[in-house]
């Protein structure tokens, strides 16, 4: 019998935005119930630590503007304490940081499947209009701006409503130059620059998810329509449709990136147009990634299953149209011993035997008895 | 681009989905009929003859709605060959 895979996965919060790393961590869990899985967590909250079937293991680390040193020096203490053999990274900010040390990750025989420094760079959200024009495919006009009067000026040519949107995360809409204003501040402060404004457009959205083998093709393809949108631009909802139109649109794209590894499209149907148009390229799986899994089509396992072959798998099947998912939420619980060692920047190994105590953790504690603390637990 | 109306998804209660936009539209019990009559390849002239057949209703207003259905139809992005 094989020994059962070992695969990190970072980004597990399911909020308000959620990330993908809670839906991956379903995925793998669906096809590789015996998978150790390990956490990689910026934060004690993400929610996805406290899941049913959630992480065996979960470590805090570094942000990652804090580098590759201070990275590297974690993962190694992590690796010593629970190695791990693949990692799926799934936070924008961290796969800008990763795609520059594939030599480090493999050196300490991690395997990951990410496209190179320059092809990441291709599809960032000011190199778009570029990437579109080479693709023959239309993008909303676009500006990066670097600093509040340019954001203003080019407001100005490109008229209100428009978009602006951080380099890694957050959208909003700006309806005035007050609101604009505000939201270059803030994006600014969050981060840092450039901001990117985007004329907006009017028509329904859609989302490609999928995996590209590296050479030009993709190995799995489901396209779904938003169908119900947060006040973020969020999909709560979307419906799988099958349009040869935006798996045209798709290939395009990842033909001409020859991208390497999963990837969100984000498209709009601009209804001036007629034609599919370029909203954004995510590097990463989206949070809606365990829905294909749901209907069979599981993209996070065979991202593992393509890492860990000699060869490329089998293209995995579209999902069939007319199967829809609904954003979910519910409450996790914790234990406040769990939260204090991750808190505390401690390791906290001793999450699935917490887990199996529950009856116990979920109990009131009299404050005027010692709290009992778990054999594992490093406090 | 239109969708064929060969790829429509419908039921028996008339809800229709359109496999290529995600959008999902109700059509009535007369609607469904056209769709379907459509759909099994019938021309329109067929498909109206096959309409006054069935339904109590003069061919003159026959035609009308019919004309008027497909018409709106094609506005909602259904591909009605001729």
């Amino acid at each position: 019998m094989n020994p059962p895979l070992r695969i990190a996965v970072s980004g597990l919060h399911r909020g308000e935005n959620p990330q993908p790393g809670a839906s991956i961590v379903r995925s793998l869990r669906r096809r590789f119930p015996n998978a150790l899985i390990v956490g990689l967590v910026y934060d004690a909250l993400e929610s996805g630590i406290y899941m049913e079937d959630g992480p065996d293991a979960v470590y805090t680390m570094p942000y990652p503007t804090s580098g590759a040193t201070a990275f590297f020096q974690r993962l190694d203490t992590v690796l010593e304490k629970t190695p791990f053999d693949f990692f799926i990274p799934t936070l924008d900010a961290e796969i800008e940081l990763l795609v520059h040390l594939e030599k480090e990750l493999v050196e300490r025989g991690l395997r990951t499947c990410l496209p190179d420094k320059e092809t990441l760079a291709q599809r960032a959200k000011n190199h778009l209009p570029q990437l579109a024009r080479t693709c023959g495919l239309f993008v909303p006009e676009t500006r990066p701006v670097y600093d509040v009067s340019e954001a203003l000026s080019a407001a100005t040519e490109l008229g209100y409503p428009l978009m602006v949107k951080g380099q890694y995360y957050d959208a909003k809409m700006a309806a005035n130059e007050s609101v604009l204003f505000a939201a270059v501040c803030k994006l600014f402060s969050d981060w840092g620059a450039p901001a990117i404004l985007q004329r907006c457009v009017r028509g329904p959205e859609f989302n490609a998810l999928g995996i590209g083998d590296g050479e030009g093709g993709m190995v799995g393809l489901c396209t779904i329509r938003k169908t119900i949108v947060s006040n973020q631009g969020k999909g709560l909802g979307g419906i799988t449709v099958l349009d040869p139109r935006l798996d045209d649109f798709c290939a395009r794209l990842i033909r001409t990136l020859r991208w390497r590894g999963p990837f969100e499209i984000e498209a709009m149907m601009d209804e001036e147009r007629g034609e599919y148009v370029l909203i954004e390229i995510n590097p990463r799986f989206p949070a809606w990634v365990d829905f294909p899994s749901m209907l069979g089509v599981n993209f996070p396992a065979t991202l593992v299953e393509m890492i860990d072959g000699a060869s490329k798998p089998a293209p995995l099947p579209r999902c069939a149209p007319g199967h829809f998912y609904v954003r979910h939420q519910v409450e996790v619980a914790g234990h406040i011993e769990q939260l204090s060692a991750l808190s505390a920047g401690a390791d906290f190994e001793a999450i699935e035997a917490a887990r199996l105590e529950g009856a116990a953790l979920s109990a009131p504690i009299p404050t005027s008895t010692p709290v009992r603390r778990h054999p594992l637990s490093p406090l | 681009m239109p969708t064929p109306l060969s790829d429509l998804m419908l039921n028996d209660r008339g809800f229709v989905f359109d496999p290529a936009s995600g959008e999902t539209f109700q059509l009535n019990a007369t609607g469904l009929r056209v769709v379907r009559l459509l759909q099994s390849g019938l021309g329109h002239e067929a498909a109206l003859a096959q309409m006054i057949a069935e339904f109590d209703v003069d061919e003159h207003t026959a035609q009308r709605d019919f004309t008027e259905f497909v018409e709106n139809v094609s506005r909602l992005g259904w591909r009605v060959e001729a």
